[in-house]
């Protein structure tokens, strides 16, 4: 999971809380919607591996394609790839305390 | 795209935008029409009039925007294209002209054998075969073959039945080749479209959209399983026994396991609702969270019409409408009217804007219709469905036709919101590079 992030892959992770969930509006991050990141300097790309709140969520690809628009901006020479996954399932536990307190859990 | 996603799936908004168009319209027409109405629901339950209204509601308002809503909803959950999207466009076109001739007809008790009904029939039976195609063949792809999506196919086969019932009373009334009268035919043709079409759809639908609004999960689906078996068996049983006209007792017996089947899916979604994320409801599942009231009063007044006790005979009949009344006008629409808000702007949204997020600073789906105007809608929503109820039981028109000025107020002011989603303009603004 996000641990053992180098500097960059930090910095991905703040930009990434930039994008809302248009549902909640809570950002991804928050949300624990962000599973890994990879960042590959020798290959100049950036592996994301994420999850949505729900299976059919209508407006699932938008926020991936959100967060591929996101990381491409701030590192443009950077090949981005954005994958979902539903292993594990997201659970209402994976909201961090930030994301927890704006949904007054 | 990966595996699961269903955006990619979604049907052009050409297929779905003009059913929520139409919706609102004929809502604002049958809240218009139950002022003429008013009189007659005071003193009885069928009539020319209500039969002309509640086609309007049944077809026009709430069949209009389920179809809509399914054609967005069914790539979402079963996770496949919508088989057909030419097909879906007859089949709007058709309930349209469909609704407004046979209501028409009714209306004017131009039944049996006229130009409007044989016509207005035959559209409504095209587009409602249209309709059971596509969710049936759009099934038949699916992989993700869940209980929420039984239900939603199964709902398309007690539609057919529905309308084909229907279709029969009117032939049935010039050729005579069923021995039954329309009124006991009507029974079943009525069963069958709300407990077998609406309560089957709205359970699959509600159980698939709520939980995912309420952001709830660990939710158990034996609930919706029992339901599934429970409602189905029950409104065969209850088919088979109103045909026969079996005694009361067996028939209420029938009904019973029709409840309980709506029971477990109650308890199902009241543990979304328990176990929700976000505490604070937004006015679309206020709206929805608040039709549970009316599909309570829907059961009670159910059950007391299939008894028919003694000492309540003095008001079975104001039990009988109330019994439609809360269903329609109080669950179905209050339903719809919350389910908009969570449906329409974010296919607007998705529609104007899913090449520009990242790119651009644009609104969320939330800010593109009036909350003021839904929070008003909501209260004049309440008013006018407890005071159409407290009309009906006490058989004064003028308080029906004051329920009748506040629906007017909540359709037009939904109309409002809906057709500010339908016309929202970009409001996009290039977000500055660094």
């Amino acid at each position: 999971m996000l641990e053992n992030l180098s500097i960059t892959e930090k910095q991905i992770l703040e930009r990434l809380k930039t994008i809302p969930d248009p549902e909640v509006e809570v950002n991804i991050v928050d949300l624990g919607l962000i599973y890994e990141i990879h960042h590959n300097e020798d290959e100049k790309s950036i592996h994301i591996i994420m999850t949505l709140s729900a299976r059919g969520c209508p407006v699932g690809d938008t926020i991936m394609q959100h967060v591929e628009t996101v990381v491409k901006a701030f590192l443009p020479e950077y090949d981005v790839k954005v994958e979902l996954t539903w292993e594990p399932q997201w659970t209402p536990e994976m909201i961090t305390p930030d994301g927890k307190a704006q949904l007054n859990m | 795209m990966q595996a699961g996603l269903s955006t990619k799936n979604a049907p052009s908004p050409s297929v779905v935008l003009p059913h929520y168009a139409a919706g609102a319209i004929f809502f604002i027409i049958a809240s218009v029409l139950l002022i003429f109405a008013s009189h007659d629901l005071a003193n009885t339950y069928i009539g020319p009039k209500i039969l002309g209204l509640t086609h309007i509601m049944v077809l026009g308002w709430v069949t209009i925007i389920i179809f809509g809503a399914l054609y967005q909803l069914i790539p979402v959950v079963m996770e496949v294209k919508l088989f057909s999207e030419p097909l879906a466009h007859i089949s709007f076109y058709s309930i349209v002209v469909g609704t407004v001739l046979l209501s028409y007809s009714f209306w004017n008790n131009y039944i049996g054998k006229t130009i409007y009904m044989e016509i207005g029939g035959g559209l409504i039976f095209l587009s409602v075969i249209l309709f059971a195609v596509n969710v049936l063949f759009s099934a038949l792809k699916t992989t993700n073959k869940t209980i929420e999506n039984t239900f939603i196919v199964t709902a398309a086969g007690w539609l057919f039945l529905t309308v084909s019932i229907g279709i029969l009373i009117t032939v049935n009334l010039v050729f005579h080749f069923i021995p039954k009268t329309s009124l006991e035919l009507l029974r079943i043709h009525v069963h069958f479209g709300i407990a077998g079409w609406f309560m089957m759809l709205i359970i699959g639908v509600a159980s698939t959209l709520l939980p995912m609004f309420f952001i709830s999960h660990k939710l158990n689906k034996q609930y919706l399983k029992l339901s599934y078996f429970l409602t189905n068996s029950g409104l065969i049983i209850l088919a088979v026994l109103m045909y026969f006209d079996v005694n009361m007792w067996l028939k209420g017996s029938a009904g019973l396991i029709l409840l309980a089947g709506i029971i477990f899916f109650i308890k199902y979604n009241y543990d979304a609702y328990k176990k929700r994320l976000r505490k604070k409801l937004d006015i679309g599942m206020k709206l929805s969270v608040f039709a549970f009231i009316p599909l309570f009063l829907t059961l009670l007044f159910g059950i007391l019409a299939v008894l028919n006790l003694d000492f309540l005979s003095k008001i079975q009949t104001s039990i009988n409408t109330a019994y439609g009344v809360s269903l329609i006008f109080g669950f179905f629409t209050a339903l719809i009217l919350g389910q908009m808000y969570k449906t329409l702007p974010f296919i607007v949204w998705l529609k104007m804007y899913q090449d520009k997020v990242g790119k651009y600073k644009i609104p969320m789906p939330a800010h593109i219709y009036s909350e003021k105007v839904a929070d008003w809608h909501y209260y004049s929503f309440l008013v006018a469905i407890f005071t159409l109820l407290i009309g009906i039981f006490a058989k004064e028109s003028i308080i029906i036709q004051i329920s009748a000025a506040a629906f007017i107020v909540t359709s037009v002011l939904y109309a409002y919101n809906t057709y500010k989603i339908l016309f929202h303009k970009d409001q996009s603004e290039l977000l500055e590079t660094k």
